[in-house]
């Protein structure tokens, strides 16, 4: 008895369609990851990403965009309304406000990205390592970021600003400081349920380093949360750094950051007179961390099926 | 049970030990010692020199780092907190001041946050997938993407100086005679300071609430017929509230930092304040025993915390 040949479907027609097209290059098959497809998806995270990128791009080609020195005083142009020439107006000493959020902008986020990166290495790096092998490293240094984590974070960077001082490595270095113990938690109850996996098994039968099964084979497959991680850490310490600045115990006051402009606005004559000063850099801040944590948000429901509902 | 809570203090006593350790060691190394700190600085002008010197004999600071550290502590457990710098008034005579201003403010905005946070949780969570729940997401997001001091900053401008309802800070009216004088200041600083922690505790509840859903006992009621509002409110809220519950515990410290920021921004008469002023006048005593003093708070929350939920959920005694 010959195979019966089975009527063709609507289904199989499409089929051919679609090969047809992969075969003429105008549709590409599967070049796009899962992530990424995935990622893109989610409006939010785009809106996001979009918003970031702008900010970023307009920080660092700050000089372009403004031909104001957000440092320069000008004492004939003091509290200007917002016009063609400063459109965020001028401040209590006639510097250009939309220069200074330009310019701002760029420490605000080194600090942000910068301390969630340097913590993260730290965290992870320590993580990593300590999840998979345990022993005397992983309970000092649990013991440790459990320390540091049963601070309130604010009190325990002021605290540490007033040891070491204020400046704008410092505060990169205690953001770092009270930063790495979440990351390093995180990464270690990763690499807890990761170690019980088989591949990691058979690779220890065949006898590779712990180090190298532990940072080259385990950790891609924590790097999802370790993203998202970071990117919600850039939000908290962004947001840490304006707080601190408002303060004026920051960076310091000669500095701009967007903190650092707001500072002003702690006088009420300024805060009910003198909105421009700063009304637009508060949004900046806003809008700002609210495009970094849609990423975050975006990321986790791309990495983690789980957290998806 | 008693044998969890022994076990669980058991915990906390290394911990404690060790950071009261660390803030002595702080103290140590910055400027000033036990004897500046004892005298209030308006007198020590006026001792004989080599009566302090003798002092500092009979205090022992001559002796070892440690042996001056158990002192310290046990002075500590006393009720000897030393004296702040400036000003020479007693640090415990600082916290009996400010304590209960931030407590009142705190106490608000915990209570404000889990009410209408767990309220919009649930609503998010059992209009899953609506417009409702995409606005609520979103609103969230909002909610701790915007500094808190920012709020307030707006908050101020909007209803103290444009609108004249609420007054712009402080704490007391002059002429204030009752409770209810009081209040129109409280409005402000609460509300803002619990905006973040809605959002926290929304995320939270929703999250929680979705998971009491899926269980196997809500399928149980549908199927015997109770009506879908008392599945929702009898069978889910209740079994999703009490994580929500919990989590106000683990909301402490994040509640005890926003507090220093508003704070300083309604120029609050509270410990974060007193903290931002000891902070920009390099008062080490007051930094050290205020940041020691929020540390212990938290620690012991996180006791009382995990001692409830054990009473809640049998499984986390019996566990481990």
């Amino acid at each position: 008895m010959s195979p019966q040949r089975l009527p063709r479907t609507a289904l199989d027609r499409d089929f051919d369609r679609i090969l047809e097209r992969e075969r003429t290059g105008k549709i590409k098959a599967q070049s796009q990851s899962r992530f990424w497809s995935k990622f893109v998806s989610n409006r939010l995270a785009v809106i996001g990403l979009t918003i970031f990128v702008v900010i970023v791009l307009m920080s660092v080609f700050a000089p372009l965009l403004s031909p104001y020195d957000p440092q320069k005083i000008d004492l004939r142009a003091m509290m200007l309304t917002p016009s063609a020439e400063h459109w965020f107006g001028t401040d209590r000493t006639g510097r250009d406000v939309f220069a200074r959020v330009l310019y701002g902008g760029r420490i605000s986020i080194l600090v942000g990205l910068g301390s969630a990166v340097l913590s993260a290495m730290i965290g992870v790096a320590i993580g990593v390592y300590s999840g998979y092998v345990g022993g005397w490293l992983d309970a000092i240094a649990m013991r440790v970021s459990e320390i540091f984590m049963s601070f309130p974070q604010i009190i325990l960077v002021l605290l540490l600003v007033t040891i070491l001082g204020q400046s704008l490595g410092n505060l990169i270095l205690i953001f770092t400081l009270t930063g790495w113990g979440g990351i390093y938690r995180m990464a270690r109850a990763r690499m807890l349920s990761i170690r019980e996996e088989e591949y990691v098994q058979a690779l220890r039968s065949f006898g590779l380093g712990r180090a190298l099964i532990a940072y080259k084979h385990m950790l891609p497959n924590a790097l999802g949360p370790i993203m998202v991680n970071i990117t919600l850490s850039t939000a908290a310490f962004i947001l840490q750094e304006a707080g601190l600045s408002f303060l004026g115990l920051g960076v310091p006051m000669s500095t701009p950051t967007w903190g650092n402009i707001l500072n002003v606005a702690q006088d009420l004559r300024v805060l009910e007179n003198n909105w421009w000063i700063w009304l637009p850099v508060g949004s900046v801040i806003s809008l700002f961390v609210l495009s970094v944590n849609f990423i975050g948000d975006g990321l986790r429901d791309a990495t983690d099926p789980s957290q998806q509902g | 049970m008693l044998t969890y809570i022994f076990r669980r203090i058991l915990i906390l006593v290394p911990m404690a030990l060790v950071i009261t350790f660390l803030v002595y060691l702080g103290l140590d190394l910055t400027p000033g010692d036990a004897v500046s700190q004892m005298i209030p600085p308006d007198q020590i002008g006026n001792m004989d020199p080599a009566k302090l010197e003798a002092l500092r004999e009979s205090l022992g600071l001559g002796k070892p780092f440690i042996v001056r550290y158990w002192i310290w502590l046990v002075g500590v457990l006393h009720g000897q907190f030393g004296y702040s710098l400036s000003g020479g008034v007693s640090i415990s005579q600082v916290f009996a001041e400010r304590v209960p201003a931030t407590l009142e403010l705190a106490v608000t905005a915990l209570v404000i946050s889990t009410i209408v946070g767990s309220i919009l949780g649930t609503i998010s969570a059992l209009t899953r997938g609506t417009r409702t729940d995409h606005v609520l997401t979103v609103v969230g997001m909002l909610g701790v993407s915007i500094p808190e001091f920012f709020f307030g900053l707006v908050a101020i401008l909007i209803f103290g100086l444009k609108l004249g309802w609420l007054p712009v800070g402080g704490r007391l009216t002059p002429g204030a005679e009752s409770f209810w004088d009081q209040v129109p200041n409280l409005v402000m600083p609460s509300l803002v300071l619990s905006i973040m922690m809605t959002a926290g505790v929304m995320r939270y509840a929703r999250s929680s609430m979705l998971d009491a859903l899926s269980r196997d006992f809500i399928r149980t009621a549908r199927s015997k017929g109770i009506p879908e509002w008392r599945i929702n409110l009898l069978h889910g809220f209740r079994v999703a509230l009490t994580p929500v519950v919990v989590l106000i515990g683990f909301r402490l410290p994040l509640l005890m930092g926003s507090n220093v920021i508003i704070e300083q921004v309604f120029q609050w008469p509270g410990i974060g304040n007193e903290f931002i002023a000891a902070v920009r006048s390099q008062d080490y005593p007051l930094v050290m025993m205020i940041a020691l003093f929020s540390v212990l708070t938290v620690l012991v929350a996180s006791v009382i915390v995990d001692v409830l939920t054990a009473v809640i959920d049998p499984r986390v005694r019996l566990g481990e």
